[in-house]
């Protein structure tokens, strides 16, 4: 049981600053997800609380006490890497078995604690096998099992899912979830994956070059993005986004000439003029769906028609802008017709164009 | 079938004999008719100049119950061979050194290999400078060092010859054993180690448990290599010792040597030589068994 803390914290590679001061914290038990683009500092941070980067400024804290020195052996978490990692030349019930040899535990118990974990896990008939004897599937359940015979106070996961094909992805990610209701463990998940974060996390962070833009549960971080780089990182398809001008009587004109005006006489009078309007594609509404008093309807032209099945993605533009719509799939709207489309505007989102942040 | 490539597959068979040809000759030609030859004359009486006579097993018995000098040049290579688990070890010292993020380590990694792509005889030639009593370098710095009063003539003396030797042969191999040590360290994932780091593995648990174990394949290619290197060591002994003082460097290949040209004893140095050729061919094999069947290979789950 352990909480984790990120106080300022900091990674340079020489003068290359790759973390810049970065504050979070883990409760006891929960279930983080670190996500964010390629290469903005998500493995990079998860290491260093492993140990394995040392950091460059701040503190990290488990269960309120600094680890900044202490040896990755003695910090007590367990980490799943995305290769997995797994000792070639050993068994499954070596690979599992390993750590527990070097913290001197007993055999007996040693046995029970790898049976116990091949029991969770399905890979009692694996145990005798070699790692280039098992499926990626199968691989990734040793590399948890590996972990989990440690009993260890912080789970970690460098992206365990990203080496599997989507279907048994989907499955695994299922599973995670179990094991973390049954095991209960202070959980840190990384990946670039934003399905992944938004199923499996209780918060997610999302990470943005090296910052966090926000911190929040997944219905937070979707319905109530901070910034413009959060509101496009997460949803698919993305939100859409509009240029939009704010007018001195308090009226906000977006996507300009066919565009359509809203009234925000409430934000403040010192937000600059040029903003960004956001909104999601199943915020906009086409033909039967539109409802009274939802927002402006103003004219789109449809671009292409995609079937999804559960629903439909109309791909429009508006005023020259792109503009995605998520409806029924009963909706009939083909390729080049001049639509009614509304806004949901009390599902609708202003940001400064100059900081990308929320007004 | 070479002459009627009809199918496509057989096209292609024909044309991969085509390109093995070659290969195949050479090989034929110095090593399985000289080899053949040699099982022949091992049972024949036979000198150049004299007519061919069957002898049975007269030579293998000569060999094994009367010549003493045999079983000293048997001993000598069975000890000369150790220079190769020597070498591997310092070898992998080398390896773990240079594959540390070391300022200048591709300038060490060069320098340890130089050694080896030089020719045997000029080694010979340089050590055997290098040991003389009187103007050899060695013995200047042990002297200067007060270490010894009077110079050692290690190549002339019973006691230090063979050690000489084998310092030389072994100065001469590191660097190859090092290059093909450091590139089995370097074929092992990143990951494993920090996966180990993580689980609590200390620095020598990490060696004895992940390291060595995945460089088992690269340790027995350097055996097998060592092995072959110390049974035809002959340019070294020759140039250095040859085989002297008496007896105290002769190995079975400067024996068989001696006994074909300053003896002209053909018949029976083919007698040595099959029994060499078994001794090492089973030392390979045991080698290759113990490494799995893999020696050279890299023994990485993708
Ligand atoms: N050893 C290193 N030396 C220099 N720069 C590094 C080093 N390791 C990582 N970086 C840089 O640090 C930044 C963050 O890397 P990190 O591996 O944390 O990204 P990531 O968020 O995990 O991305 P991905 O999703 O691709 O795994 C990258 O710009 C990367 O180039
Ligand atoms: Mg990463």
């Amino acid at each position: 049981m352990a909480t984790v803390s990120f106080r300022a914290l900091v990674k340079a590679y020489g003068d290359l600053e790759v973390v810049h001061g970065i504050n979070l914290d883990v409760e006891d038990g929960e279930f983080v997800v670190l996500v964010g683009p390629s290469g903005c500092g998500k493995s990079t941070s998860l290491r260093m609380l492993a140990g394995l980067e040392d950091t460059s400024g701040g503190d990290i804290l488990i269960n309120e006490k600094v680890v900044n020195e202490v040896a990755p052996r003695d910090r007590d978490v367990a980490m799943v890497f995305q290769d997995y990692a797994l000792y070639p030349h050993m068994s499954v019930f070596e690979n599992m078995a390993f750590s527990l040899r070097y913290r001197k535990t007993p055999k007996a118990e040693i046995t029970t604690r790898v049976m116990e974990a091949a029991d969770i896990l399905g890979l009692e008939p694996l145990l005798q096998r070699r790692p280039k004897q098992l499926s990626g599937g199968q691989r990734q359940r040793v590399a948890m099992g590996r972990a989990i015979v440690r009993k260890p106070q912080v789970f970690l996961f460098d992206e365990p899912l990203s080496n599997l094909d989507a279907k048994l992805r989907g499955s695994m990610r299922l599973e995670m979830k179990k094991l973390h209701r049954r095991l209960g463990v202070t959980t840190l998940y990384v990946t670039h994956d934003q399905i992944e974060a938004m199923t499996l996390a209780d918060r997610v962070v999302v990470m943005n070059n090296g910052h966090i833009d926000q911190v929040g549960t997944p219905d937070e971080v979707y319905k109530s993005p901070k910034t413009l780089f959060v509101a496009g990182f997460i949803g698919s398809p993305t939100m859409n986004v509009l240029p939009a001008i704010r007018d001195a009587d308090g009226s906000v004109r977006v996507g300009g000439a066919d565009g359509f005006s809203i009234d925000r006489s409430d934000i403040p009078e010192d937000a600059p003029q040029n903003l960004v309007f956001g909104i999601r594609p199943e915020e906009v509404f086409v033909g039967e769906t539109i409802l009274d008093d939802k927002g402006p309807v103003v004219t789109a032209i449809v671009d292409v028609v995609e079937a999804q099945g559960p629903d439909t993605l109309v791909f429009a533009s508006l005023g020259g802008h792109d503009l995605t719509i998520r409806t029924r799939p009963d909706v009939k709207v083909k390729a080049g017709d001049a639509v009614q489309v509304q806004l949901n505007i009390s599902r609708s989102h202003l940001f400064n164009k100059e900081t990308g942040r929320t007004l | 079938m070479f002459l009627k490539p009809k199918t496509k597959r057989n096209r292609e068979i024909a044309f991969i004999w085509m390109l093995l040809l070659p290969a195949l000759m050479v090989y034929l030609f110095y090593r399985i008719i000289p080899l053949l030859w040699n099982f022949v004359l091992s049972f024949s009486f036979w000198s150049p100049g004299k007519p061919f006579e069957y002898a049975g097993l007269y030579h293998y018995e000569e060999m094994l119950f009367y010549d003493d000098a045999f079983w000293t040049a048997l001993k000598n290579t069975a000890v000369f061979m150790l220079a190769t688990p020597i070498s591997i070890a310092i070898a992998l010292g080398l390896a773990l050194l240079v594959d540390q993020k070391i300022r200048g380590r591709s300038l060490y990694r060069t320098l340890i290999f130089l050694p080896y792509p030089m020719m045997v005889v000029a080694v010979g030639i340089v050590w055997r400078w290098l040991y003389n009593d009187s103007v050899g370098l060695i013995n200047y710095v042990l002297r200067s060092l007060g270490l010894i009063d009077q110079p050692i003539a290690f190549l002339e003396s019973y006691s230090f010859a063979m050690a000489s030797v084998m310092v030389a042969a072994i100065w001469q191999i590191v660097g190859f054993f090092m290059i093909i040590l450091l590139t089995g360290l370097q074929n092992i994932p990143a990951h494993l180690y920090e996966a180990a780091v993580i689980d609590g593995a200390r620095a020598h648990h990490r060696f004895w448990r992940i390291t060595l174990p995945l460089l088992r394949p690269s340790i027995f290619l350097c055996v097998i290599l060592g092995v072959i290197a110390s049974f035809t060591s002959f340019d070294l002994i020759y140039t250095m010792t040859g085989g002297g003082p008496g007896l105290a460097t002769e190995l079975l290949i400067t024996y068989i040597y001696k006994a074909s040209f300053t003896l002209s004893r053909f018949d029976y140095a083919a007698a040595v030589t099959i029994v060499m050729f078994f001794l090492f061919l089973t030392l390979a094999t045991v080698a290759n068994r113990l490494a799995g069947g893999d020696a050279g290979k890299v023994d990485i789950a993708d």
